[in-house]
């Protein structure tokens, strides 16, 4: 109950921040609609005879950017948090709370993420109904999809969070992310089209897999077992992923309790 | 039982500079922040920490509250050691800190409070009473609906208090606590202070009011650079020109009013 009721603390403070920064809302629906027509007129000038994994070339990018935005936006969303709490000196404070931080952080990213998971679902939502992209969608694998890739992307926000405590420098991991990854995740095209071995190093990272996986189950439709390689390799980066992160985290907060630096940015 | 124990307490910070540190002038070393600082505190007891800016006051509480961790030494709290036991220190301390913007600017004074409550684990049945409490008690009540961002400092400090308050500890660390209120709320504050202690509430305030320690101090620490000069009881009789004397003879600083 306890967990519970701090856990809807944490969402009522992001909702009502959220909420009150009035423009806010205007913004991101306004961003989501103008992108989507960016990448149906892309498509339609790129013409029916690409179809990229077999499927239409609307629907790809569709999925690919939905996916790695709701990666980037995530971890974009929690390190901002973290940066904000320490340039107000609410970290420190946060710290002295009855809740351990390693709680308090998942507690907090859960709110994080809850807020792009609805944004992706606005998202896809919007360019099916809006833009007419054809799915076929396996909804058991949609979902366990999403479980694995909103952990995976909990250690990604984890992680940044532990850089900029230790280092005041999280927004190096999202500039990875925002660079590299992109590039090598399939968010724009197969990759297949990419020399081997950057091909081989695209299959080291786990957003390839999260995108690929989603397409398949949103796109094509396919059962769990027809995808149980996808999913057991989401799972993987997922179960060593979470607790490095925050085994990291708890390691950079004692380093800075000891050092004096928790609200340093 | 004592209910704050620091036995031989070391806390340096040390200053590394930047790696391109020949493009600006930043100086590396170290700052002894409290050397070999020996003290308890026991129930219902109000002490307070004197001393210049630097002396250690704040490092003091930052390491009862486990804000800090001690280079060497050890802080208890209620038994539990602040490094092993840190959780079940958390769930006895209260702070209130001098850094007056530690909340969420775009939520209201009372959903500050029920924010933080919730991660105090204060009982949600008790949690509106207790924050009806504390914002009367800090003459917040009237601008518990308003966000804080357009608080001024002394309603922000009064916040903090509410804030440190509102989960019921049994020690109270505030750090300045009056430092941008009004006469009156300071006055208030005071009394709340010795009500808190005869409801058997430790509290450590830090200050360098010479009448702020004299209205609510049972005993005074003098710190200097670190140091611990003096620990002594507050006679019912002592007044802030006492006290004045006294800290400026012990800490060799320089009274201005000498001047």
């Amino acid at each position: 109950m306890t967990t519970l009721d701090k856990l809807h603390a944490i969402l009522r403070r992001d909702l009502l921040t959220a909420v009150r920064h009035r423009s806010g809302f205007v913004v991101t629906f306004v961003g989501v609609f103008t992108e989507l027509a960016a990448f149906y007129f892309l498509s339609r000038a790129i013409g029916p005879g690409f179809r990229p994994d077999g499927v239409e070339y609307f629907p790809f990018l569709l999925v690919g950017t939905g996916v790695y935005t709701f990666f980037v936006m995530s971890a974009q969303a929690f390190l901002s948090a973290v940066q904000e709490a320490q340039q107000t000196g609410t970290l420190e404070v946060l710290m002295t709370t009855s809740t351990a931080p390693a709680e308090l952080v998942i507690l907090s990213s859960i709110s994080a993420f809850a807020g792009n998971l609805v944004n992706l679902l606005i998202y896809l939502v919007a360019g099916v109904a809006v833009f007419r992209a054809s799915i076929h969608a396996n909804f058991f694998s949609c979902a366990l999809v999403l479980v694995f890739s909103m952990a995976i992307a909990l250690s990604l926000g984890i992680t940044a969070a532990t850089l900029q405590v230790a280092f005041q420098k999280g927004a190096a991991l999202l500039w990875l992310l925002s660079s590299g990854i992109w590039f090598l995740s399939g968010t724009m095209f197969p990759i297949q089209s990419l020399p081997r071995p950057l091909e081989l190093l695209a299959r080291a990272v786990p957003l390839t897999y999260a995108i690929d996986g989603l397409r398949r189950a949103l796109l094509e439709g396919r059962s769990v077992t027809a995808m149980a390689p996808t999913l057991a390799m989401l799972a993987g980066f997922a179960v060593v992923m979470l607790p490095l992160a925050l085994a990291a985290l708890s390691l950079s907060l004692r380093r800075a309790r000891q050092n004096g630096t928790l609200s340093f940015y | 039982m004592d209910r704050v124990v620091f036995e031989s307490v070391q806390k340096k910070f040390r200053h590394r500079p930047a790696l391109f540190n020949w493009l600006g002038t930043e100086r590396g070393g170290e700052t002894v922040a409290l050397k070999n600082a020996a003290f308890s505190v026991g129930p219902a007891e109000v002490l307070v920490l004197l001393g210049p800016n630097g002396s250690g006051k704040t490092t003091s509480l930052k390491l009862i509250s486990t804000m800090l961790l001690p280079d060497a030494g050890s802080v208890r709290v209620g038994g539990f050691d602040t490094q092993r036991d840190a959780g079940k220190v958390r769930r006895q301390v209260g702070i209130a800190i001098a850094a007056e913007r530690s909340f969420f600017p775009r939520l209201s004074a009372r959903e500050n409070l029920e924010f933080f409550a919730a991660l105090d684990e204060v009982p949600r049945r008790e949690r509106w009473q207790r924050i009806d409490e504390v914002l009367r008690d800090t003459g917040l009540d009237e601008q518990a609906d308003t966000l804080v961002m357009k608080f001024s400092s002394g309603m922000y400090q009064r916040l903090g208090i509410a804030r440190a308050l509102v989960k019921r500890p049994s020690v109270l660390l505030l750090d300045e606590p009056t430092r941008s209120l009004d006469a009156a709320t300071t006055a208030h504050f005071w009394a709340t202070i010795r009500a808190l202690a005869a409801q058997q509430t430790t509290i450590l305030l830090a200050t360098h009011n010479f009448a702020e320690a004299v209205a609510v101090a049972d005993r005074l620490l003098l710190l200097h650079r670190g140091e611990l000069l003096a620990d002594r009881a507050l006679g019912d009789c002592e007044n802030a020109e006492a006290l004045r004397s006294f800290y400026f003879q012990t800490t060799g600083e320089i009274d201005e009013r000498d001047l």
